[in-house]
């Protein structure tokens, strides 16, 4: 059963460099497939750092997570730490 | 002969000269019928991408420690474009499909390469990246030599295509003389670099750099964003006259023994180690805005006191001079519900706001200031902005007492910081004794101070020649604000602009002032120049100076 949760992204780069490879990292390190994408619009697979830069999330943006697997609920509240954080305060 | 100058654009204002080593990280790919065999071919790809991550974890540490950890973040992005299994799985049909590891890298690469070159802005900056873990890869693949950047010969200039953060971390601002690249903005990560390294550089340049050969003698100018070719003796004189001076890091005094305290302005964490790193005796100013900014809230007290012991660990020895919240004006927070005024730079800001509407914010930031007083390593000194009178003065005074008597009731441990105020407005000249009286220390802004002595709106290009602290109205506001200051028994320092010029710094010693705060580049130059100046000279220079009239007669003596 999957889980699905949309945040709006702080970061002011956006989900970009630092704040993207986290969330890249933090995907890797959870048990789940992670997909993200526009809310409307189609979902890309994240764990691939080429995939979530390529949406160009900025700041204030919208993004939507659908998360499946043991760790689903776990990975998405991590993600929604990274990107709810100004990117100066995010820690590894 | 006059020499031949190529424009582009300046990243640091500096000037270095040298000699030329082009960077040219040649890599010669395989033909497509030279696979070794599916096996032997993938587990190349899987040990260079192994060799590639230790290197990049390398030099993100690397770089964290020499240039910020701002910059080393961009080595974590390489690492997972490294590591993205979308290429991973291009690399392994290919290699399935008979081809060389370098050669399905190159392909797995090239495809995102072009769609990330094609859109606008940071999407753009990307391609740099992947081309920079692209050639990692590549150079690990084919054997290819790496020229060692890090290893080149004292007075060397680099030009290069572009430069990677990969490239630019590794030069030695101590022996590369700086470097140009054909491509790239004020904004590149090469840029960037540049400046928290202080390494002269000029970025942009265009095709024409390509026409410099090796051991070229040239000037780069990254002040005037110019490639000066085969310069000629003034060029060159005046180019080895702006070669930063060596960081030191004990406390400087004038030949005949004056003890002038060199520390940096701070504006973020990330800038406490580096400004160390360049011989910072302290932080004249440490300004707090960045804990409020891009944030849905304010603070808690527990994250500004956790700040601001971290910027008293990193000077343990130092003092740190903390500016209490300084808001309105040019500055926006959503939360706060700013006014729109006419004239938002004579209106609610600094103090102003912190007394009143904002005066809960303003309690909570000093409890969390007089806690980390007892925690920290170092010495903490608090200071007011924009304080035009006494009564605002005692107001504040009065609301670090009662954060005090705040914390006693909690029974939570805290020491009573010095105090200070940030001299900017005519009135705080002025009243500059009355002042000194009831606080330890007073700081000169130059940049508020000669806007409002000037009446001349920082801003306003119509009005930017008023905007000059060497100006006489100016520099008798602050002769008199030291005069007056020193009457009490309080020290003066300076945190404004003026104060990183070593070419006033003469000047400023001779006027009297104890302490001088800047960006923490020009911190070696101003400890050079407070080194070569003999106190009692300064301070006859410093009296003509108060004798002329206008701008440039102020020039003048300066330059004598």
């Amino acid at each position: 059963m999957s889980q699905e949760r949309t945040v709006e992204i702080v970061p002011e780069a956006g989900l970009h460099a630092r704040p993207a490879a986290l969330f890249v990292e933090a995907v890797n390190d959870h048990e789940a497939e992670v997909e993200a994408g526009p809310p409307d619009g189609d979902l890309v697979p994240a764990q691939s750092m080429i995939a979530v830069t390529s949406l160009g999330v900025g700041h204030g943006d919208e993004l939507r997570l659908v998360a499946d697997g043991p760790d689903a609920g776990a990975v998405l509240d991590e993600l929604e730490r990274i990107l709810t954080t100004p990117e100066d305060e995010l820690e590894a | 002969m006059a020499s031949r100058t190529l424009t582009g654009t300046g990243a640091t204002p500096r000037s270095g000269l040298g000699t030329v080593v082009w960077y040219d990280p040649e890599i010669t790919l395989p033909d497509a019928d030279e696979s070794e065999g599916v096996d032997a071919e993938r587990d190349r790809f899987e040990d260079a991408v192994e060799t590639a991550r230790a290197e990049l974890e390398h030099e993100r540490d690397a770089t964290a420690e020499r240039v910020g950890e701002e910059e080393a973040a961009i080595f974590e992005a390489h690492i997972q474009f490294l590591e993205d299994p979308t290429i991973a799985d291009a690399v392994e049909t290919s290699i399935e499909d008979g081809q060389p590891a370098a050669l399905a890298v190159d392909d797995a690469f090239g495809e995102h390469i072009e769609q990330f070159e094609g859109m606008e802005g940071r999407m753009a900056e990307r391609a740099d990246d992947l081309r920079d873990v692209r050639d990692r890869l590549l150079r690990l693949l084919t054997g290819g030599e790496r020229v060692n950047l890090a290893d080149l010969p004292e007075g060397s200039v680099v030009l290069a295509e572009r430069l990677t953060p990969s490239d630019t971390a590794q030069l030695d601002p101590e022996t590369v003389a700086g470097f140009a690249t054909v491509t790239g903005g004020r904004t590149s990560h090469a840029a960037i670099f540049a400046r928290s390294l202080a390494l002269p550089a000029v970025v942009g340049v265009g095709e024409a750099l390509n026409d410099i050969a090796n051991d070229t003698e040239v000037i780069v100018d990254g002040d005037a964003g110019e490639v000066l070719v085969e310069p000629d003796d003034d060029e060159r004189a005046a180019a080895r006259a702006d070669e930063g001076a060596d960081v030191v890091e004990a406390m400087v005094e004038t030949g005949d023994g004056r003890e002038i305290e060199v520390a940096a302005n701070v504006g973020r964490p990330e800038e406490l180690e580096p400004a160390a790193a360049r011989g910072a005796d302290g932080v004249g100013l440490y300004r707090t805005e960045f804990l409020f900014l891009d944030r849905q809230s304010p603070p808690e007290e527990d994250e500004q006191y956790e700040a601001v012991r971290d910027a008293l660990d990193t000077f343990p020895d130092g003092r740190v001079v903390v500016r209490t919240l300084d808001i309105g004006g040019d500055k926006q927070i959503p939360y706060l519900d700013l006014p729109e005024e006419e004239n938002p730079f004579l209106g609610e800001r600094g103090i102003r706001r912190s007394l009143d509407p904002d005066s809960e914010l303003f309690r909570t930031q000093l409890r969390a200031l007089l806690r980390a007083a007892a925690d920290g390593a170092g010495e903490l000194n608090v200071m007011f902005p924009l304080v035009a009178t006494v009564e605002e003065l005692e107001a504040s005074i009065e609301a670090v007492n009662d954060a005090a008597s705040e914390l006693d009731d909690r029974g939570v441990d805290y020491e009573r910081p010095s105090l200070g105020v940030m001299v900017e407005t005519p009135s705080a000249v002025f009243m500059a004794d009355e002042f000194a009286k009831r606080v330890d220390f007073l700081s000169i802004g130059t940049n508020d101070l000669t806007q409002y002595v000037m009446a001349a709106d920082r801003e306003n290009e119509r009005v930017g020649h008023l905007h000059d602290p060497t100006h006489p109205g100016v520099v008798r506001a602050i002769a008199d604000t030291v005069e007056r200051a020193h009457a009490q028994d309080a020290w003066v320092g300076m945190c404004g602009e003026m104060a990183g010029n070593p070419d006033v710094t003469e000047l400023l010693v001779g006027l009297g002032l104890d302490e001088l705060s800047m960006s923490a580049v020009t911190i070696p130059d101003v400890k050079a120049a407070v080194s070569e100046t003999e106190y009692s000279a300064a301070r006859e220079r410093a009296e003509s100076a108060l004798r002329v009239a206008t701008r440039s007669e102020v020039h003048e003596t300066i330059d004598q």
